[in-house]
């Protein structure tokens, strides 16, 4: 049975794992077990099945045993064909490319990765609607309280605030629009139905009809619910790309969460738009707000918080437009409220004795 | 067995062509798997450039495998990065004051987890490099080591950063000497000393932390032994600042796909001066004892730096 390994070019040696010493011998294959045979020594029996691959170069190939820590049999040379389909498989890329070849495997790979992109990437989108509203709105409460103190409140103001959200919305019970006393153009939507228009804003309107176009787009972001899409695209970024790289990561989180995103802010705009027509009320105000804008960004950015409002909001130029466009000449606009409800809610920060003054606020200085 | 005084004991036998048909086929792999591979793409570059690397009259065997660096790095991921995201992100949800406590609770375990992966990395890689069927390792899971790390770096800055090469010296020589190849225990002696004068001057001339960054090396490596055997490092200032310039060149020149080689070039530069005097008795360089777990997938032994 014993076969006679007599090709010149083939040697083999072996590592027993327990000294450094390297031993020439000779492979007595016995069925599925072998010795090695060294001089007047012979080591084993072992058993081909216990053997793995561990590495090869150009001239050899080396083989572990299970359990045997650092035994080594290195062939070197042609490998006689007897003892070919004993030996176990080498590897190349690793088990699994190895067993599909690496095309097959590439295009597997390719296939599940533009699944996973997919998938990750509309994520918030179908998991928001999930999230029940009651979890959205206690994490509203969590998240914004009473914001410090600093919502305005008097009885003219808060009257003529909820006539306007009930002229921009069928169902306004589960919105809480407040004014907040923070010196910003800005507004927000934030979780749980709560639409902050800031002081700043207020104030540099030339009439309601604008904050009315500003506070539908607030609202087209509630109903749509990107809150809680913007929520979950944050935690969702922060979690892959900070398990790959902080550095990278950070940049990449603010740059791509920053607010809804430009389709977000185009549904929000038509959504205002349509409930602006809805209630009869003139697009141009919100129109002259966004050219507002597009001047502003155009001549200096020394505005922090303005280029914070265009930076993730599409092109102010391309939005104006687009109000401009609802315009209909044949339509009998009103104003959106009359100059004494305008006035009220204009006034309702200076009139409120307990309110808090903006500075040193920093939740959305980050 | 002697060494030839002529010849280096190390010897580096890779070819560049052979190397990019791993390394390009890596790239594509990584990029087509969303990262995933890179764990494998190591392994098998590593594979190459141990068996390349000749001490002596063996070559190097890396025996680690993807699949340990892949768990090593979920391990890191499930333990640390997702509930430190997770906890920040609902921090920053209920107030600035407790993401700034979380983040710098964060800051800490980034520290004392650099210091343990320094360690971890050169167990790791002893304990999967081979030589005449025999390994590394190390019996020390280097936690200790973590504090100490943070405590020598830190009062290495204190002083106007005056005591930064006796930290760096120190946790050199305490790395090593916890570790072992065979049956034989590293010894380090790096001493500050000789580099303590380059250190002052790069404060004057900002140039002289090359010269610094050069002889700290020489320094480190100069100051090991593993029994019978010492080793040096011979790379001159001058040296370093070829391979950096070359670096860059060869970068900038392929558009950044150069930037596969750079391990190949830096694994060559440390190999072609890295020498060893002194003898190896084959008879006497038994297995080492330290533990290793079955198939080397035991939790933390297996992170890797790669993963922090």
């Amino acid at each position: 049975m014993a076969n006679d390994i007599v090709d010149p070019f083939f040697s083999v040696s072996h590592f027993d794992g327990k000294t450094a010493v390297r031993r020439k011998v000779e492979i007595q294959t016995i069925g599925q077990n072998f010795f090695l045979l060294e001089n007047e020594r012979r080591h084993g029996p072992y058993t081909f099945d216990y053997m793995h691959f561990v590495s090869k170069t150009k001239d050899n190939i080396s083989y572990g045993y299970e359990d045997i820590d650092g035994w080594r049999l290195t062939l070197s040379g042609p490998i006689p064909e007897g003892l070919k389909p004993l030996l176990p498989a080498t590897r190349t890329y690793g088990s699994w490319i190895d067993k599909l070849g690496l095309g097959k495997a590439s295009v597997a790979f390719i296939a599940v990765s533009a699944a996973v992109l997919v998938v990750g990437m509309t994520a918030p989108q179908w998991l928001a609607p999930i999230i029940p509203q009651s979890v959205e709105n206690s994490l509203g409460d969590t998240l914004v309280g009473d914001f410090g103190g600093r919502f305005c409140n008097t009885p003219d103001g808060k009257a003529a605030l909820a006539k306007l959200t009930n002229s921009l919305d069928g169902n306004p019970d589960d919105l809480q629009v407040e004014v907040v006393n923070i010196d910003m153009l800005n507004a927000v939507a934030l979780p749980g139905g709560k639409i902050f228009l800031f002081e700043g804003l207020i104030q540099q309107a030339e009439s309601v009809d604008e904050v009315a176009g500003v506070l539908g787009h607030e609202i087209g972001h509630v109903r749509e619910r990107h809150v809680m899409q913007g929520l979950l695209r944050q935690l969702g970024l922060s979690l892959v790309l900070g398990g790959l790289n902080e550095n990278v990561g950070g940049v990449l989180n603010s740059a791509l969460s920053n607010s809804y995103g430009r389709d977000a802010e185009r549904e929000a705009d038509s959504h205002s738009i349509r409930v602006m027509s809805e209630a009869n009320i003139s697009p141009i105000g919100t129109k002259g707000f966004f050219e507002k804008l597009a001047d502003m960004t155009n001549e200096d950015n020394d505005i922090s918080e303005m280029t914070s409002y265009m930076s993730s909001h599409p092109l102010s130029t391309e939005r104006a437009a687009a109000f401009q466009k609802s315009f209909d000449a044949n339509k009998d606009y009103k104003p959106a409220l009359s100059s004494a409800e305008w006035g009220a809610i204009k006034s309702m920060c200076k009139n409120d004795p307990d309110v808090k003054s903006g500075f040193g606020f920093d939740l959305f200085d980050e | 067995m002697t060494e030839d005084t002529k010849k280096s004991a190390f010897q580096f036998h890779g070819n560049w062509v052979d190397f990019a048909k791993i390394a390009l086929v890596n790239l594509l792999l990584t990029i087509i798997t969303l990262g995933f591979y890179r764990f494998w793409a190591t392994t098998r570059e590593r594979e190459y450039l141990w068996s390349q690397t000749q001490f002596i009259d063996e070559r190097f065997e890396w025996v680690g495998t993807g699949k340990e660096l892949f768990i090593g790095f979920i391990i890191i991921a499930f333990l640390f990065l997702i509930p430190f995201s997770l906890l920040y992100f609902f921090a920053t949800i209920i107030n600035p004051l407790a993401a700034g406590i979380v983040y710098i609770i964060g800051l800490l375990f980034v520290f004392y987890f650099v210091g343990l992966a320094k360690y971890r990395m050169l167990r790791y890689r002893l304990s999967r490099t081979y030589w005449h069927g025999i390994r590394g390792g190390s019996d020390d899971k280097g936690f200790r080591f973590g504090l100490t790390y943070m405590i020598k770096t830190t009062l290495g800055f204190l002083p106007l950063g005056l005591a930064n090469p006796w930290a760096t010296c120190e946790l050199w020589n305490e790395r090593w000497e916890k570790l072992s190849f065979g049956p034989n225990d590293f010894q380090s002696h790096a001493s500050y000393n000789s580099v303590f004068g380059t250190y002052l001057l790069s404060y004057i001339f900002f140039p002289f932390t090359w010269v610094y960054q050069a002889r700290l090396r020489r320094t480190l490596i100069d100051g090991l032994r593993l029994e019978k055997l010492e080793f040096a490092f011979t790379a001159s200032t001058f040296d370093w600042i070829g391979l950096i310039i070359v670096d860059v060149l060869i970068v900038l020149g392929t558009l950044g796909i150069g930037l596969i080689f750079i391990p190949y070039r830096h694994w060559q530069f440390y190999i072609n001066h890295l020498e060893a005097y002194g003898e190896v008795n084959l008879d006497a360089l038994t297995q080492s004892q330290t533990a290793k777990e079955k198939h080397g997938e035991g939790l933390l032994d297996a992170f890797d730096v790669g993963a922090i």
